[in-house]
């Protein structure tokens, strides 16, 4: 809502400042921004060449592939579901349509849309078990990981499908703008896309109300089965888009395509603010979130820290960043939970807004 | 340090702000031991503020002022350390265990009933049961809390408080969730607790509860205290004044009875099958309701009214047939029930009423947000101005429309809520306890709306516990009792007395039927 004119318009003079200020803290993407403009001056500081072009575009590239998924992902979590089994299906769904292309010789379109139909599918099945049959998501995709992986093997016999019609290792080579592949734009496209959805329609607001409270969704009207389902789908099809990407950057329907991705997805989401529980985030947050796990992976990596340590950084700073939205939550936004009685239109002089 | 052992609990000069806002200015709040202690005034007054000081929710330091137990300065730090001293609190909202047993709530965070580190299941059952033998409380303490009514899930929580036999029991609006039998047994309990010495304070927001019950009362307005009465000065007129700073107006407002007007909704034979542990069930429930009438579902908790609701608004499944505008429809969810016309407003604000992560004006719209977008898209200004338009039509407090829907108070989230089920202007209103925690003054604005609302057409069933609510609002009366309607009662015919009669007449006649068919 475009309601905080109104209240500046109103606010008594003592204020302004202070309340604008509140506002800003809690806006939730504030805090990750700020920090991922602090590592990035620390790295950059350590090491000058973090911030050099290649750097830039390797860590742009990752990003584009994880975060297609972390799209899917922030608009799930919102509508109040998760989905664990993104990695595999990336994978199931990238050597599905490997396989349509080389064994049954399709052609590469009809092959993509076979890949991009098995990650739909999936999401479909996920979606149904979790909504109709009352069967937490957590338990649901967590199954549906395990069975992801071994459908790739079954697919693919545990051979890297190889190798692929010229068409889609030229595809995945092609640096259309700035160096950077259609991954990117894909990426930066669907996010412009999901962000205007979500913070303008219908449709994004129905999903904020499914996930704060399903009861009360169903009450004004609202298929929170649809809505629910629905979300389910379309990260299935983003995971099978995302693999697809990686296939085409390999030139290769590899048995490891997805593999590990689903942690890095939720991780980067919630360091972003958006909410285990549902019904908050937003797409800038949770892909703020998702680049700045990956900048602090790969500036560990350019100022020469064993691997083994970019993992303890990855789980400290989930924690830390978890930790430190609840405490803002706590301070500047009313806790949904319990109720203060104590109300500032009563305390303070009534500030009815004027007449348009 | 005085010994003044006439008062168990006293706060002298208490302030606590809020991020800047004064909830309490100087609030001097005295408890004698052995009273029954009425704490009133409307929402946002201070009175929970006040005693969540007094049990040690808002810690020692958090607030000037001093508390003193039985005559000796204390800070309470933790609700613990209050619950050591002898202070126990039963919140207004329900918070149990869900998943516990009945006894394994009453018993929880104590540590006395095992040999050392384990705890013997039977003994807390034997002693969970002892205490509701004692109490006169129907309940199995083996019962899994989740199977447990609204009412009697508060009724398990006051008993959890009086578990550890505390000096002062305080309760915050205990009556709200419960029906008129339910009441008086609460209050037997009360007064047998009184009886023992135990000291209570009792925030309620229904004044014959204060007449009934209570032997002193402070009332509270903007974080002061606004008057403090012995029982002889017990007066309604004079306590609703000094809760609201001003002379109340009639409560009800005259509303006449529509004739010959067309009917909106008719219900044949409409039944509902009782799922044990999930609802309950409605028999053969017929009526009709016109334009502009006021239509009232008095009954106990229990009596399968807010199921026979849930049912017109598509929420459960129904047999029997539903007609509106004289036309047969079908309902098979919420969204049928809305093209029909139909709005419901529910029962428990918190969890069916408010998003909380939405903001005032995103609670107004949601659900009605068609009518400010084109092709799917919101226009951001016409939902503004319409949720703008219906704060101010429907006076509801907030610094903006962007503002948490957590801040408001009580009575302010209803009039949200009502400005929700008003935005597509329904011809048909359900209202399950429209004023369930509300207080005096945003209660009569809500009958205000209601009579409204009736005379510009639209037809409402109202439902609620008190009894008084449905005679002085509505134009007619259905009278529920085991999911079926039992009487019906005009405006004129109807009196409390009336009913009670009624609803207890047909409990005898079911309890008839049963030794009858036993035997």
């Amino acid at each position: 809502m475009s309601g905080g004119a109104v209240s500046e318009r109103n606010a008594p003079g003592q204020q302004p400042f202070q309340d604008r200020l509140v506002r800003l803290l809690a806006v939730g993407e504030v805090g990750v921004l700020a920090a991922l403009v602090l590592i990035t001056a620390f790295f950059y500081i350590l090491e000058p060449a973090f911030l050099s072009e290649r750097n830039i575009r390797a860590v742009l590239t990752v990003v584009s592939f994880v975060g297609i998924i972390a799209i899917g992902q922030t608009i799930l979590l919102i509508g109040g579901e998760f989905d664990l089994s993104v990695g595999s299906v990336a994978g199931v769904s990238a050597v599905v349509s490997a396989q349509l292309m080389t064994a049954l010789a399709l052609p590469v379109p009809v092959a993509i849309l076979g890949g991009m139909l098995t990650g739909g599918l999936i999401g479909l099945v996920n979606g149904l078990i979790v909504v109709k049959l009352k069967i937490p998501a957590f338990i649901q995709t967590l199954g549906m990981l395990f069975i992801g992986q071994g459908l790739i093997q079954v697919v693919t016999s545990g051979y890297p499908v190889y190798p692929l019609p010229e068409s889609v290792g030229n595809f995945g080579m092609a640096r259309p703008l700035l160096g950077m592949g259609w991954s990117f734009y894909f990426f930066i496209i669907a996010a412009v896309i999901a962000d205007f959805v979500l913070r303008r329609t219908v449709l994004g607001r129905n999903m904020y109300a499914t996930g704060g409270n399903q009861d009360v969704a169903r009450l004004v009207g609202i298929n929170t089965a649809l809505y629910k389902i629905g979300a389910f789908m379309l990260i299935g099809v983003l995971a099978a888009i995302a693999g697809m990407f990686v296939m085409a950057d390999l030139a290769a329907g590899t048995t490891s395509i997805g593999s590990g991705w689903e942690l890095a997805v939720i991780a980067g989401v919630v360091v972003g603010g958006v909410s285990l529980f549902g019904g908050a985030g937003t797409i800038a947050g949770g892909l703020s979130g998702v680049l700045l796990l990956q900048v602090v992976q790969s500036g560990l990596v350019v100022i020469g820290v064993n691997a083994n340590w970019q993992q303890i950084a990855v789980g400290i700073i989930m924690v830390l960043a978890v930790g430190l939205d609840i405490l803002r939550r706590r301070f500047f936004i009313a806790g949904s939970g319990r109720r203060e009685e104590t109300i500032a239109s009563e305390a303070r002089p009534q500030t009815e807004a004027p007449a348009p | 340090m005085t010994e003044d052992t006439a008062f168990v609990i006293e706060a002298l000069g208490i302030v606590k702000s809020f991020s800047g806002v004064q909830a309490l200015r100087g609030i001097d709040f005295r408890v004698r031991r052995g009273e029954i202690h009425a704490l009133l005034g409307q929402n946002g007054a201070g009175k929970s503020t006040l005693v969540k000081i007094l049990n040690g929710v808002h810690s020692a330091g958090s607030y000037d002022g001093t508390i003193r137990v039985n005559g000796a300065a204390i800070a309470f730090r933790t609700p613990g350390e209050a619950r050591e001293r002898g202070v126990a609190y039963v919140p207004q909202e329900i918070e149990v265990f869900e998943q516990l047993t009945v006894a394994e709530n009453v018993f929880a965070g104590q540590t006395s009933l095992g040999s050392g580190f384990t705890v013997s299941q039977r003994k807390m059952e034997a002693r969970a049961a002892a205490l509701f033998r004692d109490f006169g409380l129907p309940i199995n303490p083996k019962s899994l809390m989740a199977s447990l009514s609204a009412a009697q899930r508060h009724l398990v929580m006051i008993v959890r408080a009086l578990a550890t036999r505390p000096a002062v029991l305080m309760l915050d609006e205990p009556t709200a969730s419960l029906s008129g039998a339910e009441v008086t047994r609460l209050f037997a309990l009360l007064k047998r607790l009184k009886a023992q010495g135990t000291t209570m304070i009792f925030i309620t927001h229904r004044l014959p509860e204060v007449m009934a019950l209570c032997d002193a009362a402070t009332v509270l307005r903007d974080g002061r205290v606004a008057a403090e009465l012995a029982r002889g000065e017990f007066d309604a007129d004079r306590i609703i004044a000094a809760m609201s700073g001003q002379k109340m107006q009639r409560m009800y407002p005259a509303h006449r009875t529509p004739d010959g007007t067309r009917v909106l909704l008719e219900l044949a034979d409409l039944s509902v099958e009782e799922r044990p542990g999930a609802h309950l069930g409605v028999a053969d429930v017929s009526f009709q309701l016109r334009a502009g009438e006021i239509l009232g579902i008095a009954g106990l908790l229990g009596s399968g009214r807010t199921e026979l609701l849930s049912a017109i608004y598509g929420l459960l499944p129904y047999r029997g047939r539903i007609a509106v505008g004289g036309k047969p429809v079908a309902i098979h969810s919420t969204a049928d029930a809305r093209r029909a016309g139909i709005a419901m407003l529910t029962e428990d604000r918190k969890r069916t009423g408010l998003l909380f992560n939405l903001p005032v004006g995103g609670n107004i719209t949601i659900g009605n947000l068609a009518l400010f977008a084109r092709h799917g898209l919101i226009s951001g200004e016409r939902e503004e101005s319409a949720a703008v338009k219906a704060m101010r039509e429907l006076k509801v407090k907030a610094r903006s429309s962007s503002a948490a829907v957590a801040h408001l108070s009580g009575g302010n989230q209803q009039k949200l809520l009502f400005a929700r089920v008003l935005m597509n202007a329904p011809k048909i209103l359900l209202l399950d306890e429209p004023t369930k925690g509300v207080d005096v003054a945003t209660r009569s604005e809500i009958y205000r709306l209601i009579v409204d609302l009736a005379e510009t057409g639209v037809g409402l069933v109202v439902v609620s516990s008190e009894l008084e609510e449905v005679i002085g609002l509505c134009d007619r009366s259905l009278i529920m009792a085991d999911g079926r309607i039992v009487g019906e009662m005009s405006r004129s015919e109807a009196s409390e007395e009336a009913v009670l009669k009624r609803i207890a007449a047909a409990q005898a006649e079911k309890a008839r039927g049963v030794v009858e068919s036993a035997a």
